[in-house]
């Protein structure tokens, strides 16, 4: 186990997690590199929240490994974490500033930093008037805004989001992407739990996906797109396209034009090489689409046995 | 004890903010002051309705049937007696004389009548007054003795003086300082038992107890939150004694507070260390049930009805405050004594009126501390697991596997 600055930022080895008879998590190993933004992926329900709350011990995991900077997570190991959970919420009845100072005292800031950071920050997203306002008198954009901001406080060097878009109207959204990129490049350790995959698909180098309680998908997003991303063929031609071909069915089919995809265990060279031999047919244009992670995820849940592992 | 400090500060501090907070502590003193000002002005204005009926004079003739009112002292209030009643009740309803008073033969057993000019409903009072004033000076001149009539119309002074093994002990003296941790309890659970209740459910309730847990541990949260309660508790106290205070020693006469000799009161140093100790540990088995009850409930006012319920059970004893006190070997107050919801009350009570044996006391505070202790424990598991359970409360069975975890 190393802790400190040649740690990994997340660590987790045959992590498994039960509750009472039922299995939520099974043998589950993964780590996220530091700088990286990390795609953690699955469907309602496949136990994402819950390896994220065992991995900030608000669960006690029921066996397995699971170290932030090489150690058990703790709030006072020092690791400076910025958490957006999926359940979220602040202390309605107070103002927003006392929220967030407190929020930046827990997190390690003295008084007066946190307040001069708060006030810095809710003038960048337009509240700085709202500062002594009861955060139940904000709008519900307005309170998003607040959360982001106690999400981000005393610059985390590990930022955990969960299911961050949830909610968010489109101007939040564009704010938390921004706060991400800056997070990023700054240096920051991203993982982002969502079922978006065009979100994770944009943003993350790496993703990982659940299913069923075990990883099903772990790599890098270009990795996965080639090994498990079927091709699509799209082509115009003249003449005549045969039905029934031995590397591609036809997908869809409209005047001189048709999407191919190829059969299993084929590449797009052989179906190109099937079509080359047909008499009476002739490409006149063509298109090659791999698939999206989003079609790669909604595959993976349609079938019943995995295929991958 | 990570970030305790700043648990303890954000919410004194925010608690301090709060309208209600001040309302519901400044509830007491200003109820205290109302009454306080009523019966001051309500004794003043009585004493001076009686001055005022005493100056107010009338003519009256007096029938004396008993042969106890004295003449002269009629006469010196300027009436006179008379034998024909009829008349003098005739010469009332004509004007001719404010009020006959007629003295039954046996003014022991029947009613003293008066026949008067009516001077309206609070001026009328003048008439049974000298009446009354006028018979108790006949009997008591008829004695002769100064000190057999102070006898007769005063309340001797009794002293009892006990012993217990050839020594003096005090008597209602000696419950005084030790009884104060039982007021002291039963104010700071009526006060902040329901404050408690919503500031464990908060967080939940407002969805934020998951960030807060990655900042500060579920103990020190619930440790911050319960030494909170123990300062707002202190301060109002204070704000319910200094008023009691200023009280007595400002307005002592006015309002008829008897006087209190401080040097009488007793301080036992061992029934302070037990009172002390059994306070310490109810207090903390109070709280650790709350949290407990809390963190299994979804929101505070789903909580406040099992609340409800423990409080029955903890103040259940002061039913049984006759047996408590006078008959201890009887197995109701045993059962209460060493029962852990109801053995804080019970303890505390026996402990003022010292009837507690050495024995009890070492088996009471152990069963205190063994409860308290593993209510705080059970509280904080419950609070880790049940927090997050938004929407849904805990079973008993999900309780129980974590008492077993």
């Amino acid at each position: 186990m190393k802790a400190g600055s040649d740690a990994l930022p997340i660590e987790v080895r045959n992590f498994v997690m039960r509750f009472g008879d039922t299995t939520v998590i099974e043998d589950l190993s993964f780590e996220v590199r530091r700088g990286e933004t990390f795609g953690f992926l699955g469907s309602n329900g496949s136990g994402k929240t819950t390896t994220i709350r065992a991995l900030l011990s608000i669960y006690e995991p029921t066996s397995g490994s699971l170290l932030v900077e090489g150690r058990r997570f703790a709030p006072d190991s020092g690791a400076k974490l910025g958490y957006l959970p999926e359940e979220r919420g602040l202390y309605k009845k107070e103002p927003v500033i006392d929220t967030m100072v407190y929020f930046g005292r827990l997190k390690g800031m003295g008084a007066a930093e946190a307040k001069r950071w708060s006030m810095e920050y809710l003038d960048r997203v337009g509240l700085a008037d709202k500062s002594g306002i009861r955060i139940d008198k904000l709008s519900g954009g307005q309170q998003q805004k607040v959360q982001l901001g106690v999400t981000i406080m005393n610059r985390p060097n590990l930022l955990i989001l969960d299911e961050p878009t949830k909610g968010f109207d489109p101007v939040n959204r564009r704010l938390l992407m921004e706060i991400i990129e800056e997070l990023s490049v700054a240096g920051t350790t991203t993982v982002l739990v969502t079922h978006q995959m065009e979100e994770a698909e944009r943003l993350c180098d790496r993703v990982m996906m659940l299913k069923d309680s075990k990883r099903r998908l772990y790599g890098t997003v270009d990795d996965i797109l080639d090994s498990y991303g079927n091709s699509q063929v799209a082509i115009k031609y003249r003449g005549q396209l045969p039905a029934q071909a031995k590397t591609y069915t036809v997908a869809g089919q409209s005047g001189g034009q048709s999407v191919l995809n190829p059969n299993n265990g084929t590449t797009v060279a052989q179906v190109f090489s099937e079509l080359g031999s047909q008499t009476g047919l002739e490409v006149t244009d063509f298109r090659v689409r791999r698939q999206s992670l989003d079609e790669i995820f909604v595959s993976m849940y349609s079938q019943k046995e995995p295929s991958v592992a | 004890m990570h970030n305790l400090g700043t648990v303890v500060s954000f919410e004194l501090v925010r608690t301090l903010k709060k309208k209600t907070f001040w309302l519901s502590v400044l509830a007491f003193p200003l109820l205290l002051a109302a009454i306080v000002g009523l019966s001051y002005f309500s004794n003043k204005s009585a004493e001076d309705a009686s001055d005022k009926l005493n100056q107010d004079k009338f003519s009256f003739a007096v029938v004396d049937r008993s042969m106890l009112v004295s003449p002269a002292l009629v006469t010196a209030a300027q009436g006179r007696v008379v034998t024909n009643d009829r008349r003098a009740i005739q010469d009332v309803k004509e004007g001719r004389l404010d009020a006959v008073i007629i003295y039954p033969s046996n003014p022991a057993d029947e009613a003293v009548r008066i026949y008067a000019k009516d001077a309206g409903l609070t001026k009328n009072g003048k008439y049974p007054s000298v009446a009354t004033q006028l018979l108790q000076a006949s009997v008591t001149s008829s004695i002769g003795s100064p000190r057999k009539v102070a006898l007769l119309t005063s309340e001797p002074d009794v002293s009892v003086t006990t012993y217990v093994g050839g020594k003096e002990v005090k008597g209602i003296e000696r419950a005084i300082a030790p009884g104060i941790f039982l007021v002291l309890f039963y104010v700071l659970i009526v006060l902040l038992g329901n404050q408690m209740l919503t500031s464990t459910t908060e967080e939940k309730e407002n969805r934020v107890i998951e960030m807060v847990l990655t900042t500060v541990s579920a103990r020190s949260l619930i440790i911050g939150k319960i030494v909170t309660m123990m300062l707002l508790g202190v301060i109002q106290v204070i704000t319910i004694v200094v008023p009691l205070i200023i009280a007595y020693v400002f307005f002592k006469d006015s309002l008829n507070i008897p006087a209190i000799d401080f040097s009488q009161i007793v301080l036992d140093p061992v029934r302070m260390l037990v009172g002390g100790s059994v306070f310490t540990l109810g207090f903390m088995l109070f709280t650790g049930m709350l949290v407990a009850i809390g963190s299994a409930m979804p929101t505070a006012k789903e909580a406040g009805g099992f609340f409800g319920f423990a409080m029955i059970l903890m103040f259940a004893p002061l039913y049984a405050l006759a047996a408590i006190v006078s008959s201890p070997e009887q197995l109701m107050v045993k059962v209460f004594s060493f029962f852990p919801l109801t053995a804080p009350i019970t303890l505390m009570l026996r402990n003022a009126v010292d009837n507690l044996s050495g024995t009890e006391i070492a088996a009471g505070l152990l069963v205190l501390a063994l409860s308290s202790v593993l209510a705080l424990v059970l509280a904080v598991r419950i609070f880790k697991t049940g927090s997050l359970r938004y929407d849904t409360r805990m079973s008993a069975t999900e309780i129980f596997r974590l008492r077993r975890g």
